[in-house]
């Protein structure tokens, strides 16, 4: 072999590209396939008709309250004694409450400065134990 | 010319099948699905998702789905546009109407909003006739509710 390569060699020298067409046609079938689009998820609810409003038994309401900085109140139908507790233990009441009343209905009532978070974490733990009726409300006075 | 048989004769006619305009093809149909794609038409905000462990996926097609997002200051966009509180009603309503009251509205709301917001928004859409509604949350992974 010489130092400088004038001999031609035999070797092509293109690039095949008679591949070209498989390959752009594996990306474009690879992409269609493997493309999903996020789907929205969240907490679904159901809001009430306009002026559907049903009196309800007070042994019947489960009221939970939410307070602007994030403390959470249970207080059960008429009775006043509040009990403050945690978001993760609504699951567990609400389970325990349920069984003994079919009828049971949560009413969540927010302090209008409460972080929306707080009030999620309450629907959360409502959802998560399979509650129905939830009625969302504004904490008054 | 001494002929053995009627197939010896090689045919003119080539055998290859014409592969030149294969990517060409390819190409077109690339072309084709990207200019077809529609995405949702408004843009993705800067929100922190509140977080919730029965988090769902929503099973609805993209266009009956309508956001509503609530900043962190308590804006009000609907399809990039920024609304006022009373003006919500009016706007849903009709856009309710017209999709044969199939249409669910995803209330994507900063986890700091306060509720005070969201409670307006909700009786909005109840005086616009909505009925299904999502607030729209992350997933909570069980872990990160233990170390809270």
């Amino acid at each position: 072999m010489a130092v400088l390569n004038n001999k031609k060699s035999k070797v092509s020298d293109e690039v095949p590209t008679s591949s070209m067409a498989d390959i752009a046609f594996l990306l474009l079938i690879f992409f269609l396939v493997t493309t999903t689009f996020p789907k929205d998820k969240g907490l679904a609810i159901v809001l009430p008709e306009e002026s559907e409003t049903v009196a309800v038994n007070q042994k019947n309401i489960l009221h939970i309250i939410i307070q602007a900085n994030g403390i959470v109140d249970l207080k059960r139908g008429e009775s006043p004694q509040v009990q403050q507790v945690n978001p993760s233990q609504i699951e567990g009441i609400w389970r325990q409450d349920v069984t003994g009343n079919d009828n049971l209905i949560a009413a969540v009532k927010t302090h209008p400065d409460a972080p929306y978070k707080y009030m999620i974490d309450v629907l959360d733990a409502l959802h998560s134990a399979g509650a129905e009726r939830i009625s969302l409300q504004l904490l008054e006075g | 010319m001494a002929m053995k048989g009627g197939f010896s004769r090689k045919s003119k006619v080539s055998s290859d099948v014409p592969s030149s305009s294969l990517a060409d093809i390819a190409f077109l149909l690339l072309i084709f699905f990207m200019v077809t794609t529609v995405f949702q038409n408004d843009k993705n905000r800067d929100i922190v998702w509140p977080e919730a462990e029965a988090t769902e996926k929503i099973d609805e097609k993209v266009k009956n789905i309508l956001n509503i997002w609530v900043e962190r200051d308590g804006g009000v966009f609907i399809n990039d546009r920024p609304f006022a509180m009373g003006d919500i009603a009016g706007t849903i309503g009709p856009l309710y109407a017209a999709s044969d009251r199939a249409l669910v509205i995803s209330i994507r709301g900063d986890r700091e909003v306060t509720y005070n917001t969201i409670d307006q928004i909700t009786k909005q859409l109840v005086a616009a006739g909505v009925v299904r509604v999502v607030f729209a949350t992350e997933l909570e992974q069980r872990m990160t509710r233990e170390r809270r």
